[in-house]
């Protein structure tokens, strides 16, 4: 297992350093560059090409045959190694700082959206499988056919104007009400207020936490809901699962206990995909909330062109998608003990 | 006797009490910087301005210079040597005093390369002064001089050529005074959220939690009026739908940069007041004289008369665009010629009749780009666009709609092969009319156009040394008149950016400059 995990944490370095050097590229080759946009309806030709200089970005990308260790890429790749990701090039706050400050926001949103998702789509997949073609599995199926199609960004908006605008019963974004104030300790709003017993903060944290959730965890719910039924469906059909409803065991533990776990497999493996996901940052729905966190942030960087900002976010995403990939892999070993890697 | 004293004891612990609380103000992002001089987004200068004073101030929603830090200034008589008697007696708020030692440590920041506490070697730029001041020290374009210390209290500045609008300039809200014992003690890290900014303003910096919020608290031994809250919150809100539901919700007390359909749903909204900014823009159509077409005048002013101007305002700014014949927005209107009619006619069978004059009377084909992204001049540029086109078609000109990324739009209107004609606009940084026109027209401006006659160019470097508003009228009266023949830059409105503020919220009044100090706002009534 430790050799596994060890040449598993290799290959990921190398899908890093390939993340790396594409990331690099490519957010060059986007049209339009960081000074054109900070510099807006004053970017005529002089002043931009006088910014483009102060921060470097007239030197070439990765070649220069004059002097091959001044290009973009080297510098770069010399702070990496140190591991410094750079600054962002409109505030000038260290990548790594906004990735610190904004990552608890984000781990915050992805649990809340991934409760929602398990809480509804989890029950909603096992009794449409149970009741297989009849009304209630049409309904749960409908239901989730809607979910994964629904725009997030048209979802969001019509929760707030619903559930914040219409029916005041709920914060319309942000994170937790401004007069609220306490020294965070994870950066996880509602975490924290626990931890320094400020119940006004934690249910100010859960009231805004709740209309977000739904809009993100929407189309995952719908996913894992699809999923678990047509694994269930799968496992259900399995001659232990007869073979246990015919030694008398009854109807619950069957489904629960020899049924759900079995079935478990494939959703473990959609669920690891969609917290990787959710945890890379979720552009639109962090964005419609006005939510702190990692998509938010890439999103501005992205319309910017602030290419430390693109870089940074992009391979941090990257790295969090891999590790949690890891960790489900990791997990079959304990679902199902056949499983060994060698 | 003994009735009046209780009233009035009364009347004072009711204004004790009205006094405080916390006013919350819903940003459209997080500030790119709290730095003074390093940044130019409306974001951070919202906050700047409530963080720090400038030299010069500008009297409550309008462009006339008043005292700010500085109490009087002086030129001598061909505005090449300016001196400026500092406020005594006011502290940054760090305890630190303000004096002539400060100004020029500020200034040395943001003008001299050279300069070891401005980090420019951790990226800062300072670009915004580079633009308004010409340039850097040694460079020949830029024109301050010196800065130099008369006394204690008494700075001057002395210029390479006349700029009567200097005050202004130094008065932009760019360019608020910070404490140097605090910048030198943060260092390059000075303006981000893991700094703490100091100035002589009505609040002081208490804390920012990234890409959610920033807390400003008042500040007890302002100089000037004291803060009637105990804080200000600034929260960032990028979405502008997100804003207006924030606003209805209660969630916030007052916002800007609204979409200008908001200001409907407002109307019928009992808690809340549309509040409309001092116009400080103009969005504009810009043709290229490059183009084979478009180098004909003639063809240039058949299509200022083909579309009716003043429909399309209505239709989509509502009572809150204006359209005139000035590139310069209401406020500035002293600037403009009589001579020149209130607008561009508009004339469809006289501007078909132009064309075929220039000998196109089947008309012709041209692109068309449109902003993709809104801006306060124009707020649904597409719509915009298409209603302009379909006048256009109507005399034979057939457009192609185009658009294509905004940073991509801003780099390939200044690329040959340029565009044919194209939507842009600008909102000023200070109350003089040279703001606007060298930004589009002269040698300093954009190269969209392919126009810059040198009688223009002339004619904009006498308005920069000309003294006083009487004899800059006359010489922008001449601009005037040479642009709005020219029919190269035609505009289509000065538009009244859109904010709103709950009805609880009194004494706002915005700037038509960007930013102004929170100090004055009261929220009594607020639950």
């Amino acid at each position: 297992m430790t050799a596994y995990i060890l040449r598993r944490l290799f290959r990921m370095l190398t899908v890093l350093i390939g993340v790396t050097i594409v990331v690099f590229g490519f957010v060059r080759l986007i049209p339009g560059d960081p000074a054109v946009v900070m510099l807006g309806e004053r970017a005529n030709p002089q002043v931009v090409e006088a910014f483009r200089e102060r921060l470097g970005l007239n030197k070439p990308i990765f070649i220069n045959v004059q002097n091959p260790m001044d290009t973009q890429f080297f510098r770069f790749a010399g702070q990496l190694s140190k591991g410094d990701l750079g600054a962002g090039i409109k505030s000038q706050i260290p990548v790594s700082d906004e990735l610190k400050a904004r990552f608890p926001a984000t781990v915050e949103l992805s649990i809340g959206a991934l409760i929602f998702a398990l809480v509804i789509g989890l029950p909603a997949g096992i009794i449409a499988a149970l009741n297989r073609n009849k009304p209630l599995d049409n309904v749960a199926m409908t239901v989730s056919l809607i979910g994964v199609s629904m725009p997030v960004f048209w979802l969001g908006l019509i929760l707030v104007y619903l559930f914040a605008v219409t029916l005041p019963w709920l914060p319309p974004s942000g994170r937790m009400d401004p007069s609220i104030n306490f020294d965070s300790i994870t950066g996880m709003n509602v975490l924290d207020s626990l931890l320094r017993g400020r119940m006004d903060g934690f249910l100010s944290g859960i009231q805004h936490l709740i209309l977000p959730s739904i809009a993100l965890g929407t189309i995952p719910m719908a996913i894992i809901a699809r999923i678990t039924r047509s694994s269930m469906l799968e496992v259900l059909s399995q001659d232990y699962v007869r073979t246990a409803t015919a030694k008398g065991l009854n109807h619950r533990t069957v489904v629960l206990k020899h049924a759900l776990r079995n079935a478990m497999l494939p959703v473990v493996t959609v669920i690891g995909l969609q917290v990787g996901l959710l945890l890379g940052g979720a552009i639109l729905t962090e964005t419609i909330f006005s939510w702190p966190g990692i998509g938010s942030w890439l999103a501005q960087g992205i319309f910017e062109r602030d290419y430390p900002v693109i870089q940074g976010g992009i391979i941090f995403g990257a790295l969090v998608i891999s590790v949690v990939n890891l960790l489900v892999d990791v997990s079959y070993a304990y679902l199902d003990p056949r499983i060994h890697y060698s | 006797m003994k009735r009046l004293a209780i009233s009035a004891a009364l009347a004072l612990s009711s204004a004790a009490f009205a006094a405080g609380g916390t006013l919350v103000y819903g940003s459209g992002g997080q500030p790119v910087s709290l730095e003074s001089g390093n940044i130019t987004d409306g974001n951070s200068i919202i906050v700047q301005r409530q963080i720090y004073d400038t030299l010069v101030d500008f009297a409550d929603g309008s462009t006339k210079a008043i005292p700010g830090l500085a109490t009087r200034w002086t030129s001598n008589k061909d505005a090449t040597e300016w001196t400026f008697t500092l406020r005594k007696n006011v502290k940054f708020h760090d305890g630190t005093p303000f004096n002539a030692d400060a100004v020029i440590f500020n200034v040395n920041r943001w003008w001299d390369p050279k300069f070891e506490h401005g980090y420019r070697d951790s990226g800062k730029t300072y670009e915004i002064w580079g633009q308004l001041m010409g340039g850097y020290k040694g460079e020949a374009a830029g024109f301050l001089k010196s800065v130099t210390k008369v006394n204690d209290y008494s700075v001057k500045f002395t210029l390479t050529s006349p700029v009567t609008v200097f005050p202004d300039l130094i008065g932009s809200g760019y360019f608020g005074i910070a404490s140097p014992t605090a910048i030198k003690a943060q260092g390059a890290k000075y303006g981000t959220p893991a700094s703490k900014p100091v100035g002589t303003g009505p609040f002081t910096f208490d804390s920012w939690k990234t890409g959610d919020r920033i807390v400003v608290k008042a500040n007890p031994s302002y100089w000037d009026a004291k803060a009637q809250v105990d804080e200000v919150v600034f929260r960032f809100i990028t979405d502008r739908n997100q804003r207006l539901n924030e606003l209805r919700a209660g969630t916030i007390d007052f916002t800007s940069d609204l979409d200008p359909q908001a200001a409907k749903s407002m109307k019928n909204d009992a808690k809340v007041d549309a509040v409309l900014k001092p116009s400080f823009n103009v969005g504009f159509i810009s043709l290229n004289v490059r183009n084979e077409y478009l180098k004909n005048a003639k063809v240039r002013q058949a299509i200022s008369m083909a579309f009716d101007k003043k429909a399309i305002v209505e239709e989509f700014w509502g009572d809150i665009g204006v359209s005139n014949a000035s590139f310069l927005p209401p406020v500035l209107s002293w600037a403009n010629s009589k001579k020149v009619p209130a607008d561009y006619k508009y004339d469809p069978a006289a501007a078909k009749k132009l064309l075929a004059e220039a000998g196109y009377p089947n008309g012709f084909s041209l692109d068309f780009w449109y902003m993709p992204v809104s801006r306060p001049y124009f707020p649904s540029p597409k719509d915009i666009a298409e209603a302009v086109a379909a006048e256009l078609s109507g005399i034979g000109i057939k457009v192609n709609l185009k658009t294509k990324d905004w940073a991509q739009y801003l780099q390939d209107r200044n690329t040959a092969p340029y565009f044919d004609i194209y939507m842009i606009g600008w909102t000023g940084d200070y109350g003089d009319p040279d703001n606007f026109y060298s930004a589009y027209y002269g040698p300093s401006a954009s190269d969209d156009s392919g126009y810059n006659p040198k009688d223009l160019a002339d004619l904009l470097e006498q308005g920069k040394a000309a003294k006083g508003q009487s004899a800059k009228a006359k010489i922008y009266a001449k601009i005037h008149e040479i642009t709005y023949n020219a029919y190269v830059r035609i505009p289509v409105v000065h538009s009244q950016p859109l904010a709103g503020k709950a009805k609880y919220v009194k004494g706002w009044v915005p700037s038509p400059l960007g930013s102004e100090a929170f100090n004055k706002i009261t929220i009594d009534g607020k639950k």
